[in-house]
């Protein structure tokens, strides 16, 4: 009896790691690659541990494209799209939270619309459009269509939405403007949700693979994950250590952040995901 | 009180959002439609009205036919097996203890890692001659497969990834969805001497079918979007086998700029995302019952 | 400090009408408290006072100030709610100073009228602590410093002790006593609860289904009550009320009366009949002691009654007889209005029942 239920724990526990042997070992793979050898690449059985670890690979890959210039687009972008959607979300989530206004259920419903608007769906359009404004290929083309969320506007409501109205009241017997009891009252309380937006924006844009593509032609507005995936047609065939070496750049920094704050971005998507 | 600018402030406070969804949402999905009934090769200045012609021609060209085939095998075995495996996963490590908050932290991971980055370690995996994939094969004893060289394999292992990206995802909405069963409710099953199987079937099943159901809906919408594994890993090949819809419209409106044709694959794509949303919404009204 | 005064105010909620037509004076310096049971119109009659709600029709007047088009800020009145509705956001001096910054009141201003309230209420060591860190009598005392900072005319709580548990319900309620005695502010107070609004209150407003049922200093709506409402609705158990085509002995010289009552607590249980003017054979179904009283439900001719003794021996005879004193006794005229026993001394009702 005894022996089974340890044998039960055993096989529970090697079955746990198997698990999380399916999800790991890519990522080392993909690590043991980047400091590998062309050679050491293009051997089977593969190797596990390098002769030497080539450091100079990362280098190599950070050479062939302006990958500085990929960078900086990225962090521009990325960090546009979110200082305007603090500006967009926030006054709308709460103008749809607290007032009655005249269409304000149409405004609402033309917003859950969007919401479930795909950019695969239009991008066909916007690149029409943004050809004849003439603005293909710059950062507006990337940030402009995700100036506003839609998705966000709907959790940001529901928040509003939950804050007492006896609160409301005591600010306005204590004479507190409209404007006041927005940013001095309501946001403050609405602050978690805000940076769990703002997290999950960040994630889904820098990472944002699609709209980069469609809508730059040019190195000087692509960002990074356009700019690693030219890694695939290197002239000469694929060097899987250097493309590796090139993903590593893009992997880890993310890997590193979601380590440290695993708690708060599982709960974003989780909690963004639900409701 | 000022009752001009109290009247017209909700108005501003939703304009920039609302003027965003509108420019950059709702009027393209207008002029998509509009041009799904012309020709127009992007650079003639005139667009010429062909009626339904688009769509027909759609539903004789084996290139789209089979793109569609595609994504509904795609989306079929992805969204299938992602959530079978989710659901029987979030059920194995829903534990409070540090060890299971590895192993969700673990299975997790890809999904806040760049599609960019799935798609090209997968490729490296995937190497018929040198990759890990086949050495493991190999190990077990197993015949190796050709992965995305074959048109046999390729969209499988396209599916596999989809998988391996998205079942931490799911997983943990379930759990979330588990946790959210109030204790009591198994507290009154274990008095009432209920087996393991029942409590699954009478409690946690029906608990947590509201969130299956929306993440099932979830899944399909996003199943249907397929295109950046699909961009990287095989670029619709060999020989057409992965090609999908949203490829396909990214194909014909930029390399071919038969922009007519592809605003047309856009509108079905279109119809079928409305299906689905109006089924969730449907699910979403009906949810409410439950609560 | 100000009076306030409803003039034919009207409020409807759609098409239902909350309070048809309210006219009172609530004086300047007084302890007021509106009380009635649920739904009766007590929170939206504060509420249009602070200006949260606007009646649909008639004046509000607070001091000589017609109020009708005053925003709620600007009335000079302050509220203490419920729930507190305390800023979660800002510490227990953000809290009290929001109010203050609001009127632009300068600085050092600020610091010396934050000093004074927090030393008043007694939370001098917590400013600088959020009000999820404090206990419920604390969050009550921040609500009241927050609300007497601004040194208002009028001061309003609606059911502010509902979330406190029992015994510091009661020391509150005290303490709300000395407040109002040191501030004299007019206090404008709804509760629910009539040991509350008995206990606290100088003046009392007894509100049923929007209207005033009767407007009285507690001693004189116990003792006088002006309806069978408000004779019920004071006092537990509640006065008994015994139909009179069920004394079929009863005499009256007054012929509307419909309904006779008295006060639980004025009942005697006896042995025998006695010679009192109201006397029914009884027994006893259920006793309730609650040490220093008890409480008897009784079976009578007349349906069931209460009795309540103080200080006496617990009875525990079957058979006993319920008898009550003239002068203890209240008579109801049909359409529900009291002619109370003080009103009749000279002439005594002849009321005889031994069935």
């Amino acid at each position: 009896m005894k022996t089974s239920r340890y044998a039960l724990k055993g096989l529970n526990v090697l079955g746990l790691l198997i698990v999380i042997a399916i999800f790991a070992t890519p990522f080392v793979w993909m690590a043991v690659t980047s400091v590998k050898s062309l050679s050491e690449t293009i051997t089977f059985p593969p190797v596990w541990i390098p002769e030497t670890i080539r450091f100079e690979n990362f280098a190599l890959a950070w050479d062939t494209g302006p990958f500085f210039r990929y960078f900086v687009n990225s962090l521009v972008v990325t960090l546009s799209i979110l200082v305007l959607q603090l500006f967009t979300i926030v006054p709308a989530a709460y103008a749809f939270a607290r007032y009655r206004f005249f269409a304000d259920r149409a405004l609402f419903a033309l917003t859950m619309i969007t919401l479930m608007i795909p950019t695969q769906l239009i991008f066909l359009p916007v690149y029409l459009q943004f050809s004849s404004w003439g603005l293909l290929d710059t950062h507006l083309a990337l940030i402009l269509p995700f100036a506003a969320n839609a998705f966000a506007i709907f959790m940001l409501r529901q928040t509003f939405k939950q804050v007492p109205e006896e609160l409301l009241e005591a600010a306005r017997l204590d004479q507190a403007s409209e404007w006041k009891i927005m940013y001095m009252v309501m946001v403050p309380m609405a602050k978690p949700t805000i940076i769990t937006l703002l997290l999950f924006s960040f994630i889904t844009h820098w990472n944002d693979y699609f709209w980069p593509l469609v809508m730059t032609t040019t190195d000087a507005s692509r960002t990074l994950p356009v700019g690693i995936s030219a890694l695939t047609n290197v002239e000469g065939g694929v060097a899987w250590h250097i493309m590796m070496a090139g993903n590593m750049i893009l992997v880890v920094p993310i890997l590193i952040i979601f380590f440290i704050a695993q708690r708060h971005i599982i709960r974003a998507f989780v909690y963004t995901g639900v409701k | 009180m000022s009752g001009w600018f109290e009247r017209f402030r909700p108005y501003v406070m939703v304009a920039p959002a609302i003027i965003v969804f509108v420019l950059f949402f709702i009027y393209p999905i207008g002029y998509m439609i509009y041009l799904s009934f012309h020709e127009w090769d992007f650079i003639s200045p005139e667009k010429q009205f062909v009626g339904l012609d688009n769509f027909s021609g759609l539903s004789e060209h084996p290139e789209f036919l089979k793109s569609l085939e595609n994504t509904f095998v795609f989306t079929f075995f992805s969204v299938g097996i992602t959530t079978v495996l989710a659901l029987l996963l979030a059920l194995w490590i829903n534990r409070p203890t540090r060890f299971y908050g590895f192993v969700q932290g673990a299975v997790f991971s890809p999904h806040i890692i760049s599609l960019v980055s799935i798609a090209m370690l997968w490729m490296w995996l995937m190497d018929p001659q040198y990759g890990l994939l086949n050495w493991g094969l190999e190990l077990f004893g197993l015949p190796q497969s050709e992965w995305l060289a074959s048109p046999e394999t390729a969209l499988y292992s396209i599916i596999l990834v989809a998988i391996w990206k998205s079942i931490g995802f799911n997983t943990l909405i379930i759990i979330a969805g588990l946790q959210s069963i109030p204790p009591h409710l198994y507290e009154a099953a274990a008095l009432d001497q209920s087996s393991r199987f029942t409590s699954f079937a009478k409690i946690t099943f029906p608990m947590i079918s509201p969130t299956l159901f929306f993440l099932i809906i979830m899944n399909l919408i996003g199943s249907f979007q397929v295109f950046e594994t699909i961009d990287i890993m095989t670029q619709g090949g060999p020989l057409q086998s992965t090609n999908t819809l949203v490829y396909y419209i990214y194909e014909y409106g930029f390399r071919f700029f038969q922009l007519g044709y592809a605003s047309s694959a856009g509108v079905i794509l279109l119809i079928v995302l409305s299906i689905l949303t109006v089924l969730y919404f449907f699910l979403m009204s009906r949810r409410v019952h439950y609560q | 400090m100000a009076e306030i005064r409803f003039e034919n105010v009207r409020k409807m909620f759609g098409e239902d009408t909350i309070i048809p037509d309210m006219n009172m004076t609530i004086k300047d310096g007084s302890f007021t408290v509106i009380v009635g049971p649920s739904g009766c119109g007590k929170s939206t009659t504060l509420r249009m006072i602070a200006g949260l709600e606007t009646q649909t029709e008639g004046n509000i007047y607070i001091g000589d100030r017609l109020v009708n088009d005053v925003s709620p800020g600007k009335r000079n009145v302050s509220m203490v709610f419920q729930n507190y509705a305390l800023y979660p956001t800002m510490t227990v001096k953000g809290n009290i100073e929001f109010g203050l910054k609001n009127r632009k009141v300068p600085k050092a201003e600020r610091q010396k009228l934050i000093e004074e309230v927090a030393d008043i209420v007694g939370l001098t060591p917590y400013l600088n602590k959020k009000p999820q860190k404090l206990s419920g009598g604390q969050r009550q005392r921040v609500a009241l410093a927050r609300a007497m900072v601004k040194k208002p005319d009028v001061f309003i709580l609606d059911e502010p002790l509902s979330n406190l548990d029992a015994k510091l319900r009661q020391q509150m309620r005290s303490e709300l006593v000395q407040l109002h005695a040191k501030l004299g502010t007019t206090f404008v107070y709804v509760t629910h609860d009539q040991v509350e609004a008995m206990s606290m209150g100088d003046e009392i407003v007894l509100l049923d289904q929007g209207e005033i049922m009767q407007m009285a200093p507690p001693l004189d709506l116990y003792n006088y009550p002006a309806n069978r409402f408000t004779a019920q609705f004071i006092g537990t158990p509640p006065m008994n009320l015994v139909s009179v085509d069920q004394l079929p002995s009863a005499g009256f010289n007054e012929k509307a009366v419909e309904q006779i009552g008295f006060r639980p607590e004025k009942a005697k249980l006896r042995h025998f009949p006695g010679n009192d003017q109201f006397s029914m054979p009884c027994t006893i179904l259920n006793r309730e002691t609650l040490g220093s009283e008890i409480i008897y439900q009784l079976d009578t001719l007349a349906g069931r009654l209460f009795a309540k003794t103080f200080n006496e021996p617990v009875v525990d005879a079957e058979q006993l007889f319920v008898s009550v004193n003239n002068e203890d006794i209240y008579y109801f005229k049909e359409n529900g209005r009291c002619i109370a026993p003080y009103l009749n001394r000279e002439t005594p009702i002849k009321v005889r029942s031994t069935v």
